[in-house]
């Protein structure tokens, strides 16, 4: 059990920091309480997790052969990641971090699947360049049928609302079925833990960092969002959600973060502005490339050190 | 079906039509002192009507004011939260502005000569009219109908039409044998009077906005 605190962390901090990318816009403008989209959230992360989250689990499990001081060395490898990135104020991907230490420790026992490490990069390019397609197609075709619907003021501020509800749930769900795989996929590869039991210890450590720490990041990161229109953010949502259950089908975790990214440059596609600053996308991108190398490494060095010995002159 | 989940919502329509009526009322009343006040000067009924436009005019306050409590108990998203509050403030300056008038000509003990009274009754005639369409495009742009931007083009179309009358009214008055004091009073009735067309028009400008920002 004091092995897995290194994954119930990683989750812990995966569910404080990624909630805000389902209902950050809902909860910063007001339009959802709090309590409601915490709980919401954790719900259906929970759902995903047990429901589909088996296929990421199995992707991750099979990248390398490891044993559990193994997979504990690359929870917490993954874990000091997404803390050192988030210090030097760089967007990390959690899937990222996973990876990469999981090549670390594969490195170090020279045995990596390089068909499943080139399925895994090949979806890391797919998601934020998915998420603009589906997007702006997405922006396209129900905004053509929301002007047409004869609703009332007041009827269509509710659709909106109700929209940005079920929205939320299902990129939650999404989070919860593609990102349950980073948190506990190594204890399966080190045969510690079954799929099921990965699935909801990973599912609930999730639902666990959304309903106790997700407030602040809900209601700072989340209202960047919310410069967006009410349609807009709910289409951003909307994307972000398919886009991740699409790579939670292929069996790959992928970041919502890069995800809402590029869902938010999709509506910029559409509309014809620019709807993230330069500056911004530079810092995505140098954390979209820092992130996996430093897990490595860091993974590496962790492993290195717990396997020097003191040899007495 | 799920109605239930959005009382207060529905009750904030309610409430907006209300406001809407209850403008319809006072804007009725005002009509009937400024005629009363035209035919027979200032009489006991003209008090009565004054008194019954003051009770309007309070009744809207109280509705606007409920309307805002139930914005910030989080009825609608933000940004409709926004615009409606700006729209009903904006609504709002009309009915204060036909208690100003009805209360500028009672405690002046405004006397309007004969040589203005047609033209001020032309003048009041138009501005209600716009007043009235105002409201008809809220009531569209609540609904999603169309027709709100020729309306808005007639709305503008009067209160040009009011400019010109405003306009004939300060020559006309200041063109008179009236003393220097009179024609400042009636200075001061004519702008309030022109002022009722031109507030109409900035209304109706913004639903159109409103209903602008509405498309995606």
């Amino acid at each position: 059990m004091f092995s897995l605190l290194g994954g119930i962390f990683m989750g812990w901090s995966l569910g404080s920091n990624d909630a805000s990318n389902c209902f950050g816009s809902a909860v910063a403008s007001r339009m959802v309480r709090f309590w409601t989209a915490a709980v919401l959230c954790a719900f259906f992360v929970l759902l995903g997790a047990l429901l589909e989250g088996q296929a990421g689990i199995d992707t991750l499990a099979g990248l390398t052969q490891i044993d559990l001081e193994q997979a504990v060395v690359i929870t917490i490898a993954a874990a000091v990641t997404v803390t050192l990135m988030t210090v030097f104020g760089l967007p990390v991907s959690t899937s990222q971090a996973a990876v990469g230490a999981i090549l670390g420790i594969g490195f170090f026992n020279q045995e990596i699947n390089l068909a499943g490490l080139g399925k895994v990069v090949a979806c890391w390019f797919g998601t934020p360049i998915g998420a603009v397609v589906v997007c702006a197609v997405l922006y396209k075709l129900l905004a053509y049928v929301y002007n047409r619907l004869p609703l009332s003021v007041i009827r269509a501020d509710i659709l909106l609302r109700v929209g940005l509800i079920v929205a939320g749930s299902y990129a939650s769900y999404a989070l919860g079925a593609n990102n349950v795989a980073n948190t506990t996929a190594v204890f399966v590869g080190a045969g510690t833990l079954t799929v099921f039991q990965a699935a909801l210890i990973g599912g609930l450590s999730i639902g666990f960092g959304v309903l106790t720490y997700s407030r602040k990041v809900m209601e700072t990161v989340g209202g960047k969002l919310v410069r967006l229109d009410p349609f807009s953010a709910l289409m951003v949502i909307l994307a972000e959600g398919l886009t991740v259950h699409f790579f939670t089908v292929v069996g790959v975790p992928v970041s919502t973060s890069q995800a809402v990214v590029g869902a938010v440059l999709g509506v910029g596609l559409v509309r014809g502005v620019n709807t993230i600053k330069r500056k911004t996308l530079y810092g995505i991108f140098t954390g979209w490339f820092l992130t996996p190398p430093v897990a490595c490494f860091i993974a590496l060095c962790i492993d290195f050190a717990i396997h020097l010995r003191y040899i007495p002159r | 079906m799920f109605s239930f989940l959005f009382k207060k919502e529905q009750q904030l329509e309610t409430l907006i039509y209300q406001y809407l009526e209850n403008l319809t009322r006072t804007q009725e009343h005002f009509v009937k002192a400024m005629e009363t006040c035209l035919d027979e000067g200032l009489c006991g009924e003209f008090g009565f009507l004054i008194d019954q436009t003051h009770k309007f005019e309070s009744k809207a306050d109280e509705i606007k004011e409920e309307v805002n409590v139930l914005m910030y108990s989080r009825a609608l998203i933000p940004e409709s939260r926004e615009d409606i509050m700006n729209l009903l403030e904006q609504v709002d300056s009309i009915p204060r502005i036909f208690e100003l008038i009805l209360h500028l000509i009672r405690t002046q003990k405004l006397k309007i000569p004969e040589i203005i009274k047609l033209d001020v009754k032309d003048l009041i005639r138009l501005s209600v009219e716009s007043c009235e369409l105002m409201i008809k495009q809220i009531d569209l742009m609540m609904k999603n109908r169309q027709g709100i931007r020729a309306l808005m083009a007639t709305i503008d179309h009067n209160e040009s039409h009011c400019d010109h009358i405003e306009r004939s009214l300060m020559t006309k008055v200041f063109d008179s044998d009236l003393d220097k004091v009179d024609k400042l009073q009636l200075k001061e009735l004519i702008i309030a009077l022109g002022e009722i067309s031109d507030q109409a028009d900035r209304v109706s400008k913004r639903v159109n906005i409103m209903t602008l920002k509405r498309r995606v």
